[in-house]
């Protein structure tokens, strides 16, 4: 069974007015459990769009989509899966603890099940000590690190990132990385990716989903062969550069239509 | 180390008063100023010394009015904003009602109440108070209540929360420091309207209609301490006011902007 199955996906935003958007058209997408798929494109492609109608957040205009064999509103029903996006959205006037507990108040745990599970999750994400402390009191990272604590304090089996570490610094970003990575692997958690950044894309994925704008579609889905142990050396070995390439030129693809796009816009190069 | 810094922080506006208060008296008696014209800041105090249990009367009259309608008014607020934040459309239904009703000089209601009521009635002046308190705090509260981060609202409906849990999990925290900015202004804003209302007619107990009635008799210095005990009231509501949102939010959001900012 899928992790998530879209099949003959379109959302048209105001559909039949003059503001008409094309934002998806045709898409068909499938993940398997414990892979890590990143979705890249230039603003417009509708990656965040493909993200929020596999959360349930926006309903398909065609299509359907599975999460874990049910419908995408059943399995946000059941909170199958965690969220984290660019802004942490920590909630400034609860502690870090409560902020992680916050999914299972929702699911109706009580509270000293939610208290020692919480603790569990800022000993995953390497910050036990900061349980009694505020959101603002951290930095950008510790906060983002939170935000993953979050969403995956309930274990669900799948976790959606609409580029979750945009607003970190390069250093900060790289460290991220590869905690994601560790997280996803000792929870093993399926997820999926929206981002900008190609060696972020390819850094942390199984697979590259390249999308390109009006409409929104899939262009190319790239394999990346760094194997399932990434470190360090892996920003500095030869597949990771191949597999860099390989994105850039397929998002350079998704240009041909803009005669002379030297440079993808949109999407960092860096 | 901290009384010395609270001493620094302390000291220049009080040299400051004592200074403006010395210039002052220096002025008058200088100038040998009558005090039909302006009275020295030694005779205000010494009215506001010799007047001090009539002071306090009128203050109570005042601050009782105001405080009643500050209360009325919040709770009111408070409710109504609830109400907009659910049912978007009643917004559209009252938006033009209260742009008119801010529109014109709100102090001429009184005027229009006190026909409505005896003579010696205090609610006019009370209703007058919490019409002005009302639209702060309704102003307010919805802005809190609506303008939540959309990636909370994203968050909680990814929760499959229902509308009620968003309210309270998100909603109601979020406008709290809304409603205590709120309280902030409408807390001076209150006594002010409670001392204007009386010039429009009713009983003549507060401290507006002890400030006319001095002026209208040339008892310049006594109306001047009049003036101290409302400046004192308006005081003491503000401070009250501050002292509610730190109590209200300890540790949280109230303290990162104390921290931070």
């Amino acid at each position: 069974m899928s992790a998530v199955q879209v099949t003959g996906v379109s959302k048209i935003f105001n559909q039949g007015t003059p503001k008409q958007v094309d934002a998806l058209i045709d898409v068909n997408l499938t993940v398997e459990p414990g892979e890590f798929v990143s979705l890249i494109g230039p603003s417009g492609c509708g990656k965040s769009t493909l993200l929020r109608l596999i959360a349930n957040l926006l309903e398909p205009t065609t299509g359907s989509i599975t999460v874990n064999g049910k419908s995408a509103s059943q399995s946000r029903l059941d909170q199958d899966y965690g969220m984290a996006f660019q802004q942490a959205g920590l909630f400034d006037w609860r502690t870090v603890a409560k902020n992680i507990e916050l999914p299972l108040e929702l699911k109706g745990w009580d509270k000293e099940k939610r208290a020692a599970r919480a603790q569990e999750m800022l000993e995953l994400v390497k910050l036990p000590e900061f349980a009694e402390m505020y959101p603002w009191q951290l930095s950008g990272g510790m906060q983002q690190r939170i935000a993953i604590a979050r969403a995956l304090a309930a274990h669900p089996p799948l976790l959606l990132m609409d580029e979750p570490f945009g607003a970190l610094d390069e250093m900060t970003r790289e460290y991220m990385q590869g905690e994601l990575l560790r997280i996803c692997a000792e929870t093993s958690t399926t997820v999926v990716f929206v981002t900008h950044s190609i060696p972020e894309a390819v850094y942390l994925s199984n697979r590259v989903v390249v999308m390109s704008p009006r409409p929104g579609r899939i262009t190319n889905l790239i394999d990346v062969n760094l194997g399932a142990k990434r470190t360090e050396d892996t920003r500095a070995a030869a597949d990771f550069f191949t597999g860099i390439t390989a994105v850039r030129e397929a998002l350079r693809g998704t240009h041909a239509d803009h005669a002379n796009a030297g440079a993808v816009r949109g999407v960092e190069d860096r | 180390m901290i009384n010395a810094n609270r001493i620094r922080r302390i000291l220049p506006p009080l040299a400051f008063g004592v200074a403006f208060l010395s210039l002052w008296e220096g002025v008058v008696r200088g100038f040998d100023l009558k005090p039909y014209f302006l009275a020295a800041p030694s005779k205000i105090f010494e009215q506001f010394f010799k007047n001090f249990a009539r002071i306090w009367d009128a203050t109570s009259v005042s601050g009782s009015n105001a405080l009643i309608g500050l209360i009325a008014g919040t709770v009111f607020g408070v409710a109504m904003s609830f109400m907009l934040s659910r049912y978007r459309f009643l917004g559209e239904l009252v938006t033009p009602l209260a742009i008119a009703l801010n529109a014109i000089p709100i102090f001429v209601l009184v005027a229009v109440l006190n026909n409505m009521y005896s003579i010696t009635s205090e609610i006019p002046r009370r209703i007058m108070v919490s019409l002005v308190v009302y639209f702060i705090v309704l102003v307010n509260v919805a802005k809190g209540l609506t303008q939540v981060q959309s990636t909370h609202v994203e968050l909680m409906k990814s929760y499959a929360a229902s509308d009620f849990a968003i309210l309270r999990k998100v909603r109601v925290p979020n406008a709290v420091p809304y409603l205590f900015t709120a309280l902030k202004i409408a807390a001076p804003v209150s006594v002010i309207t409670a001392f204007v209302s009386e010039y429009f007619g009713g009983s003549q107990n507060g401290l507006g209609s002890r400030i006319t009635s001095n002026i209208a008799n040339s008892k310049n210095a006594a109306a001047w301490a009049y003036v101290l005990g409302a400046c004192l009231l308006g005081l003491t509501f503000y401070a009250v006011s501050i002292v509610l949102e730190s109590a209200a939010s300890r540790g949280g959001v109230a303290s990162k902007t104390n921290n931070n900012k």
